[in-house]
This record gives structure tokens, C-alpha cells and sequence, in this order.
């Protein structure tokens, strides 16, 4: 179990650069997930920490020791690929034995910890199989086991869950959930999923182009984006984004809405309001915050989903099932705030 | 023999003869019934004299008519063998007189009248049996060719030679250059001091004090004097004598046509007391030509005095009288010839040559004393000249087949019965209409020929004796009955070689190919596609261009090869005349062209192996060899091992690489078992049997070989 630290780490192909410097102190036994959409360069900084690919610039440490150089097979981590990466030629054994035997483990120690791994991850029927002979999900639970067998200082996850169906993603991930728990070590998770994100992570860094946009607990990040992109990024649905202005005297106003922050202090000057879907109730047009006109209406049972238009912009509401009953497309409907409003910097797309 | 006409110009007389064909075939007139059709094998200059002397002799002879057709030189003999008797022969043909024996025990010649001026070694040349069989046309003997600026007049004897050649061997000169290790060319000394090859009752007659001196003669020139260079092959020979740089040279008249133009020469006959070889060609009549007697007329006006002046000034030709020339060139050959010793017309001469070059070759390394050499020579060729095996019963061998051939019908008929075959055949009309143009090619190109070849096993052949002899060529090649199991004309010697050749070959092929293909895979390698295309240069390459290269590259005086190993201060190594080095230089050879294959095949295969098994390999802690061993390799294996199995048959039957770059050397050692089943077909007299045998054996070789590693891939797919 260790720390891995992240000091400046910059990243360079040629000319290009993909990470402008990336600082990250992941603490010991800590669940940290790197979440953005895809080609943000969360994989490359993970790559970095496996060393499978340089730092150009920038200090990494693991445990305290600087490993910028440091071959991968030393840097005591292992790693979970999104392809699962098994030896196609291998039996299961064979395949979680691989780390122990290049290390010239002797072959007693390496059957204890194979068998320990695969009663752990439930894979001692399938310990004689090849990969080919394995359901997805099977082949994911190896894939773990793999690394788990190595008993590393840090596991490294790269989109593990992606290639399953939702249902069996949905498993794995409180398995994986529940390894943490059990095992306490230090892992290192990318996803372009923020449920995952925010299901499995001790902490979440959210990347975008190259950035570290924020890195905090699920709650943070959900409830304090720093930014337009978090705040849009976390959090399923989509936080609403109306923008308008800031009148000074605690409204924010725009075409078709009059939203109270419920804050003072607050600027006057051009913004960007933020709502999230299920802060949102429906009242009586003509009294509303927010007044929208119907386009789709999405019964889930206990709530609906309530799309409508603001003049242009597209607004959700997650309201209960009973607050949309008779509303037809292009009826008007007004919402009200309940909840948290959040405001941007229309100009540099920061929280106020 | 074929040294009697120019070797070089083989494909151009092909060449010249396919053309001829496409001109004539299609609308030639029907000829008159009253032409006399007559093949020859001449080109160039020859060919433009005898076609004219053949005009002027229509003119003179209109009743006569002769209709000349050119022929390619390669499988001469072979063709007229096959089309005499069948009534497609010429009625009149041009040949060496070397072949009259095999001819007429064979009934395709006319014995003829000579005419009384011929001179004697002439006369003896075309006489077999106490009849002539051919109108002595034109003498072809070697000569001294020597460069006049270096040497004033050219030496008269023996004696005068050897010193001669001291004084012009100096720097980068030499005094004497010629094919030392050719029977040919040193066939001189050898006939000079009385020696025979075979006595009165044609036994072979060359382990005589004879013969050792010629072998000495030759030794010494290369090994002893140095006054030849080692390894001098007739390309060697032309390219010194055109550079100045050999003062004297020893071969036949097709020299004449190598000399450049301003390249100073003058021709002497070869000095006493050694004689010459003689090559009488002739003009032969056809034992089935139409009208035998108008043919016989043709054939000794043409070769008459009438058309002598013709021949002389326009093919350049020495003629088989005595009579003034018009310059010395022709002279000396003259002079030559008129002492000359005619080549046994035998039919077993044919059998002398591969033995007597080996035994030059033996001795001109110093594996053998001359008097050793000699006897190597006579056992060796009395193997080869071994008896014909006694005719069989062919009437067990045809019950047995008839048998298996009933059992396999009996077999099929039950078998399509229970599974209905017909029906299902019936059904499947179409399916079986679109495969039949390739069965009939497959039939015709594949399965005709392999039962040719393997029918051709149960017989033995000499002379155009075809002899049913049932499993006794391979009772002989697997029982080694006629010489020692080690000799390398075993059989299993040379299966032993083969499969070192294959084994060694395979191994390089793959491990180089892997390892460049490696490499390349590495996209951090500037230049890649251009490396790939370099590398793939061999492959594309004609394979025996290539050999012919290597071959020129690693010999002992003039190549590359050994040019490097002076640079680096190391001695000259003979590559050829030690098993392991020329081994190894067929080896070079065959892997500078092998390797690319597997590493195309390599590449292909690393670009279905996923980067992250090996990333995961490398996280897991596996070095780089590790990854190689442990992920690579089993994942390149199924792609590799077809290539492989492939290659290992290519290998195993790569001919050109054997044949051209060591051609066996020394003493056919580095002989593999196709290129030795090419010699018994087709350089020791025609053993067309024996040498199907050994085909037959190779066949069950790799049959056995693709049973196992069928095997192996079928247990590897199962992984």
C-alpha cells in the first residue's frame, strides 16, 4: 500500500502536449478515479503511473520514491486493461500465475496465492479454462485476480467495467467496491462514466483537454463544481444551464426566467444558471421561477422526467410521476427552484 | 560432350530455335516432299555459315534440297532420341560426335561412307563399331590462346610452358589461366602421355600414371607454381585474359568469341607433348530418313570439299582435311587437331565427366595425390557405370497393382453405396462443374506426372534402354548396394545432409526473419516501410540470380567474401573445398533469401497480437525476453508454424542454391537429395530410373514429415 504523488506531470508527443501538468496526491488506500470524457488524457496519466508511458516533465512518486525511471515490472503496480489483456494462450492458473512466475516465485508460494486470489474473485472452477472459454464478466473477475494475486502497492484500472452489458457492470462495480474494502489498497480507477465515478471513488479528479478540472469527493463535485464542465460532467441527468444575468439584487435573470440565488453578494453582470434536474418542481406558469413549454414527457414510474424549452434552451426536470400528470406537449408549465442553485462566470465558465 | 560447340549460347539458340518455330509454324508453306530436313544446333556466326553454305549447296543441288532448322543445344540428344523413331526426326542433322555410340546402339543412325582425305583422328572419331557413322564437318580441339605483347612467340613444349609461366606470374598477372579443375582442359596431358579412358573392351581405363600426370599438371599449375589462379571459371578466364592479366590461356574455340575486340591475342597449339581432345562434328543420317540414300548423298556433299571455303571464311570452321587456312588462328587449331585425340564415342564416356571433375577438383585442393585422384576417379566412375540391374517379372508388380487397384474400386463402391455418393454427387452437379477445370489442371499438372515419375522408379535406364527392373533402384539407393553407406553418393549421407540443411536453414530463416520483423514492429523506428521494402529485396529477387552472386562472392581468389577477411588481416578461406565451409556458404546463401518470407509472415502475424497482452506482460514484470518467450512467441506460433512446415519443404527442395553456389563441392558432399536425383538423371548417363527412385523417396520423406507436423498443428489449434 502506498501513496502516489503527481508533481507538474507534463506530458509530450513530439509537439503536442496532452497533460499540462497534472498535480495529484492520492493518499494511502485511498479509491481514486479519473473521470472525463474520452481523449482527455485521463488514461495517458494513468498510463504514466503504470510506466508504460515517459513523464516529459514533472515528478512522480509512489510511496514516497521518485519512479519517473523506474521500470514498470519495479514500481510494484498492477494493472486491470479495459480489453482485460488475459494471455489468450494461458489457462486462468496460468494466466494469474504469470506475475508470480517472471518473478521466480517458488511454484508452492505461487499455488497458495493463486488459490487464495481466485476463492476471493470466486474463480476456482474456472482455474483450468482459457480466456476463450470465459463469459465476459468471467474474464473481467480474472482479470482481477491477475492483479490481485501480485498483492501490489497500487491497482490501476483502465475503463475495466466497459466492455460489460449495464447489468453485469452494475455487479462488478459494488464488487470492486467491496475488493477496496477488503483489501484497502491504493487504486487508481479510469472511467468516462461518472456513475462509476461517483459509486466507487474515495475521491474523483475530473479531467478535461489535458486538465485536472477538480478533484474532490463525490460530494463536492457534486454539490461545488468548480466549473461549467463539472458541474455539467457530474451528476446524471445533466445539471440545467440557463444563461443570463446577474441583476445584483439576488436574482438571475434571463428570457423566460427569474431565479432568486439565495445568496447574497452576488455581482451584477453576465452568468450562467445552474439547476439540477431533480431541484426543480412544477408549479402554476404564471407564479413560476421558470416558465417552459412541454416538448417530452418521460414516466419512470415514481417520477417523471420532464423535458421542456426555455425560449431556446432545453430544461429537465425530474419531478414526481403525479406533478406531470395532464401536461401536453407544447403546454406551457412553469418550475420552481427547490433546491441548490448554482452560477457560473459566463466569461470564464467558473463557479461564483 | 558438349565443350565441341559453344556452351555459353544455349538460351540463345533456344531462343533463336522458339522464334524459327513461331516464323514457320503457322503459315508455312507445305514443303516440298523431296527436302531434306536438317537440325542443327549452331548460332551466331556458325549458324550464319552453315545456312549459307547449305544455300549455295541447294543452288548446286537443286534435286537435294536441304531445309536447315536451328535447335536449342540443351536436350539435344534427348529430342532426337524421342523423335527419330517416331518418324518426327530429321532426315539430316549437326552434332559432337561424342553421342554416335549411344545413337547407334540405339538404331536412329545411318552408317555412312567417309571419304579417304578426312584426317585420322577425324575418321577414328565418327568410327563405332568398325562402321563410320557421320561426315566429319568441322574440328574442335583447345588450344593456347597467349597475349603477343607479353610473349613473343608462344611456347613449343612442356617444358618451355612451365617456364613461361613463372616468368608472366608477377603482381596480380598470371602466366597460365585456365579451368584447372576441368577434365576438358587438362584432358591434354593426359592423352599427351599416352593415357586412354577406356581399353579395347571399354573399360575405363583413367587410374593410370596417364591420368596422374594431367592431375598433377593441373595441381601444380593452381597449387604448387601458382601460375593459375584458384578457382578460375570460364567467366574468371575471359575477364583476366580481356584485362591483360593472364599471359596464357588454355581452352577451346569458343573462346574466340569472349576476347574483346581490342584485346591483343594469338593462338598456338597446346605444347608437347601434350594432344588435345577432339570433337568431330558431323553430319549424321537418320536411320528412318525417307530416302536413305538421297540423305547419305547430302550428307557427304555438304560436308564435301565443295562448301569447305564457305565454311572456313564465313563460320570459321576447321575443317576435317588437311588444307591451307587463311590465317593463324585457324592454323593453330589445325595443327592441333591433326594431333589430336578424338573423345571416346562410347556410350559410357558420358559417365567419365562428373567423376574426372571431381577428381580434378579433389586433387587441385590437395584432398588427393594425383596417383590417389586418379583411382577416386576410376572407382567413381565404375560405380556410376555399374551394370544394369537384371530385368524383372513385371508380371508380380502388375498382379500387386492390379490387386490394390480391385481392392481400392471394391472399397470406393462400398463406401459410395453406404453414403450415397452418387446421389449426393448427382445434387451437387454444379458445385462439382465449377471444381472440374481445376481438377483437370490438378490432374494434369500434378497427379499425371507423380505417376509418371513414380512408374518410371520400377525401371532402370541407360542408353535409351529402358528396363523394367521392379523395386531394385530402391533396393540399391536404400540398402546402399553399390557404394559405402558414408560415401557421399548414399543415399543416406546426402538424407543426412539434407536434413542438416533443412534443420539449419529453417532455424536461421526464422530466428533472423522474428528478429528483424521485431524490430520493425516498433513504431518508434524512423523509416520502417522503407527498411520493410529493403528487406523484402532478396525474397523478390529471381533465386538464382541470387546464388550466382553469392557464388561469385565467396570465391576463393576474387570474392567479396574473402576480399573482407584480407581487409581484417584474416587468411583466404577455399569455401568450396571443405564440407562445412561450402555448407556454410550454401547456407549464407539460402538464408539471405529465406529470411524475409518468415519475416513478412512475422510481421503479419505480430499485427493480430493485441499491445496489450504485452503492456500487461510488462506491468505484470516480465522482462523484455520474458514477454518475447512467455506472450509473443505462443501467440506467433499458430501463424508461423504453416510458414514453417512451408518453408521446411522449400528448404528441403531448394535445388538452385545447392546446384549453383557449391554444386556439391567437394566430392558432392554438400549434395541434397533432389540436386543428387538431378545428377543421376541428368549428368550420369541419363539414369532416368534411379534418379525417379530417389524422387519417389523424397516425395516419402516430406509425406511423412507433413504427417507429423499435421499432427503438432492440429494439437496447437486445440490450445
Amino acid at each position: 500500500m502506498a501513496t502516489v504523488e503527481l508533481d507538474g506531470v507534463v506530458k509530450r508527443y513530439g509537439d503536442v502536449e496532452v497533460i499540462h501538468g497534472a498535480d495529484l496526491h492520492i493518499g494511502d488506500g485511498e479509491f481514486l478515479v479519473l473521470v472525463g470524457p474520452s481523449g482527455c488524457g485521463k488514461s495517458t496519466i494513468l498510463r504514466m503511473v503504470a510506466g508504460l508511458e515517459t513523464i516529459t516533465e514533472g515528478e512522480l512518486r509512489i510511496a514516497g520514491q521518485r519512479v519517473n525511471d523506474v521500470h514498470p515490472r519495479d514500481r510494484d503496480v498492477a494493472m486491470v486493461f479495459q480489453s482485460y489483456a488475459l494471455y489468450p494462450h494461458m489457462t486462468v492458473r496460468a494466466n494469474m500465475a504469470f506475475a508470480l512466475k517472471v518473478r521466480g516465485m517458488p511454484k508452492p508460494e505461487i499455488r497458495e496465492r493463486v488459490d487464495r486470489a481466485a476463492r476471493l474473485m470466486e474463480l476456482e472452477p474456472l482455474l483450468d479454462r482459457l480466456p476463450k472459454q470465459l463469459s465476459g464478466g468471467q474474464r473481467q473477475r480474472v482479470a482481477m485476480g491477475r492483479a490481485i494475486v501480485r498483492d501490489p502497492q497500487v491497482f490501476l484500472f483502465d475503463e475495466p467495467l466497459s466492455n460489460l452489458d449495464a447489468a453485469l457492470r452494475g455487479r462488478m462495480r459494488v464488487e470492486l467496491k467491496k475488493l477496496h474494502q477488503r483489501l484497502g489498497t491504493t487504486m487508481i480507477y479510469v472511467t468516462h462514466d461518472q456513475v462509476e465515478a461517483m459509486t466507487l471513488a474515495d475521491r474523483i479528479a475530473v479531467v478535461h483537454e489535458g486538465l485536472l478540472q477538480q478533484v474532490g469527493t463525490p460530494d463536492e463535485l457534486y454539490n461545488s463544481p468548480v466549473n461549467m464542465f463539472v458541474a455539467g460532467f457530474i451528476g446524471a441527468p445533466q445539471m440545467n444551464l440557463l444563461a443570463g444575468d446577474s441583476d445584483g439584487s439576488g436574482y438571475a435573470r434571463g428570457p423566460g426566467f427569474q431565479v432568486p440565488v439565495g445568496r447574497a453578494g452576488v455581482p451584477e453582470g453576465p452568468i450562467v444558471l445552474g439547476v439540477r434536474p431533480h431541484d426543480l418542481t412544477v408549479v402554476a406558469p404564471d407564479q413560476a421561477a421558470i416558465r417552459a413549454k412541454v416538448d417530452v414527457v418521460e414516466p419512470l414510474g415514481w417520477e417523471s422526467h420532464l423535458h421542456c424549452r426555455v425560449e431556446d434552451t432545453v430544461v429537465l426536470a425530474q419531478v414526481p410521476a403525479e406533478e406531470t400528470a395532464g401536461l401536453q406537449p407544447g403546454a406551457a408549465v412553469g418550475l420552481d427552484v427547490d433546491g441548490r442553485v448554482h452560477l457560473f462566470d459566463r466569461e470564464s465558465e467558473t463557479a461564483i | 560432350m558438349t565443350q565441341g560447340l559453344d556452351r555459353s549460347g544455349a538460351w540463345q539458340r533456344t531462343a533463336a530455335g522458339l522464334l524459327l518455330m513461331a516464323l514457320l509454324l503457322p503459315g508455312a508453306p507445305a514443303r516440298a516432299v523431296e527436302e531434306l530436313v536438317l537440325w542443327h544446333v549452331y548460332h551466331g556466326r556458325e549458324k550464319e555459315g552453315i545456312e549459307s553454305a547449305i544455300k549455295a549447296f541447294n543452288e548446286d543441288h537443286p534435286e537435294l534440297r536441304i531445309l536447315p532448322q536451328d535447335q536449342p543445344f540443351n536436350g539435344f540428344s534427348s529430342k532426337l532420341r524421342s523423335a527419330i523413331p517416331r518418324g518426327n526426326g530429321p532426315d539430316l542433322f549437326i552434332y559432337n560426335h561424342d553421342q554416335i555410340g549411344g545413337w547407334a546402339d540405339a538404331g536412329l543412325l545411318a552408317p555412312q561412307e567417309v571419304p579417304g582425305d578426312i584426317i585420322a583422328p577425324a575418321l577414328e572419331g565418327v568410327r563405332y563399331k568398325d562402321q563410320y557413322w557421320g561426315q566429319p564437318l568441322a574440328c574442335k580441339t583447345a588450344a593456347l590462346f597467349y597475349n603477343p605483347e607479353l610473349l613473343p612467340r608462344p611456347p613449343g613444349n612442356d617444358g618451355e610452358l612451365w617456364e613461361t609461366a613463372h616468368r608472366e606470374t608477377r603482381n596480380d598477372r598470371y602466366g597460365l589461366v585456365y579451368e584447372a579443375t576441368s577434365i576438358y582442359h587438362n584432358a591434354g596431358w593426359f592423352l599427351g602421355a599416352g593415357g586412354s579412358f577406356f581399353d579395347a573392351q571399354g573399360n575405363i581405363t583413367v587410374d593410370t600414371p596417364a591420368m596422374a600426370a594431367a592431375l598433377d599438371f593441373a595441381h601444380r599449375s593452381v597449387m604448387v607454381d601458382r601460375v593459375c589462379p584458384e578457382e578460375a571459371t570460364a567467366v574468371v578466364v575471359a575477364q583476366l585474359f580481356n584485362d591483360g592479366k593472364a599471359a596464357m590461356v588454355i581452352n577451346g574455340p569458343w573462346f574466340l568469341s569472349e576476347i574483346d575486340a581490342d584485346t591483343p591475342f594469338a593462338v598456338a597449339p597446346l605444347p608437347q607433348p601434350a594432344r588435345p581432345m577432339l570433337t568431330v562434328e558431323s553430319v549424321f543420317v537418320s536411320a528412318y530418313a525417307e530416302d536413305l540414300e538421297r540423305a547419305k548423298r547430302a550428307a557427304t556433299l555438304l560436308a564435301g570439299t565443295e562448301y569447305e571455303e564457305m565454311r572456313i571464311a564465313e563460320a570459321r570452321q576447321v575443317v576435317a582435311r588437311e588444307r591451307d587456312y587463311p590465317d593463324e588462328v585457324l592454323e593453330a587449331f589445325a595443327a592441333g587437331a591433326r594431333t589430336s585425340v578424338p573423345t571416346p564415342n562410347l556410350p559410357q564416356m558420358a559417365l567419365i565427366w562428373e567423376p574426372g571433375n571431381a577428381a580434378f577438383r579433389r586433387v587441385v585442393r590437395g584432398a588427393s595425390t594425383p596417383e590417389e585422384g586418379a583411382e577416386w576417379m576410376q572407382r567413381r566412375a565404375e560405380i556410376l557405370n555399374r551394370p544394369l540391374p537384371p530385368a524383372s517379372d513385371p508380371r508380380p508388380t502388375l498382379i500387386v497393382i492390379g490387386l490394390l487397384g480391385l481392392i481400392a474400386m471394391l472399397w470406393t463402391t462400398v463406401r459410395a453405396r453406404r453414403e450415397q455418393l452418387v446421389k449426393r454427387i448427382w445434387a451437387s452437379r454444379p458445385a462439382y462443374a465449377y471444381l472440374a477445370p481445376a481438377a483437370v489442371g490438378m490432374l494434369l499438372l500434378l497427379v499425371l506426372p507423380f505417376v509418371t515419375g513414380s512408374a518410371l522408379s520400377f525401371f532402370a535406364h541407360r542408353a535409351g534402354e529402358f528396363r523394367f527392373v521392379g523395386l531394385q533402384n530402391f533396393a540399391s539407393i536404400l540398402f546402399a548396394q553399390d557404394y559405402p553407406i558414408t560415401d557421399p553418393l548414399s543415399f543416406y549421407f546426402t538424407l543426412g545432409v539434407t536434413t542438416m540443411w533443412t534443420l539449419c536453414n529453417v532455424v536461421l530463416h526464422v530466428s533472423i526473419g522474428m528478429a528483424i520483423a521485431m524490430l520493425l514492429r516498433d513504431p518508434w523506428m524512423k523509416l520502417r516501410g522503407f527498411y520493410r521494402v529493403l528487406l523484402i529485396v532478396p525474397w523478390a529477387i529471381p533465386n538464382y540470380i541470387t546464388a550466382l552472386i553469392w557464388k561469385g562472392m565467396f570465391n576463393k581468389q576474387f570474392g567479396a567474401i574473402n576480399g573482407l577477411l584480407e581487409l581484417l588481416g584474416l587468411e583466404p578461406v577455399g569455401w568450396f573445398s571443405q564440407f562445412w565451409t561450402a555448407f556454410a556458404a550454401n547456407l549464407c546463401t539460402n538464408t539471405w533469401l529465406g529470411f524475409p518470407f518468415m519475416m513478412v509472415v512475422t510481421l503479419g502475424a505480430l499485427q493480430a497480437i493485441p499491445r496489450d497482452l504485452e503492456e500487461a506482460a510488462e506491468v505484470d514484470g516480465a522482462s523484455r525476453f520474458q514477454r518475447f518467450r512467455h506472450v509473443v512467441l505462443p501467440l506467433l506460433r499458430p501463424a508461423l508454424l504453416p510458414a514453417v512446415i512451408l518453408g521446411t519443404i522449400w528448404t528441403f527442395n531448394q535445388f538452385n542454391i545447392v546446384y549453383l553456389v557449391s554444386a556439391g563441392e567437394p566430392d558432392g558432399g554438400t549434395e541434397i537429395l533432389i540436386s543428387e536425383a538431378y545428377r543421376w538423371a541428368f549428368s550420369r548417363e541419363a539414369q532416368y530410373g534411379y534418379a525417379a527412385a530417389y524422387a519417389v523417396l523424397i516425395f516419402a520423406v516430406l509425406l511423412l514429415y507433413t504427417r507429423i507436423t499435421d499432427r503438432i498443428s492440429a494439437r496447437a489449434k486445440g490450445v
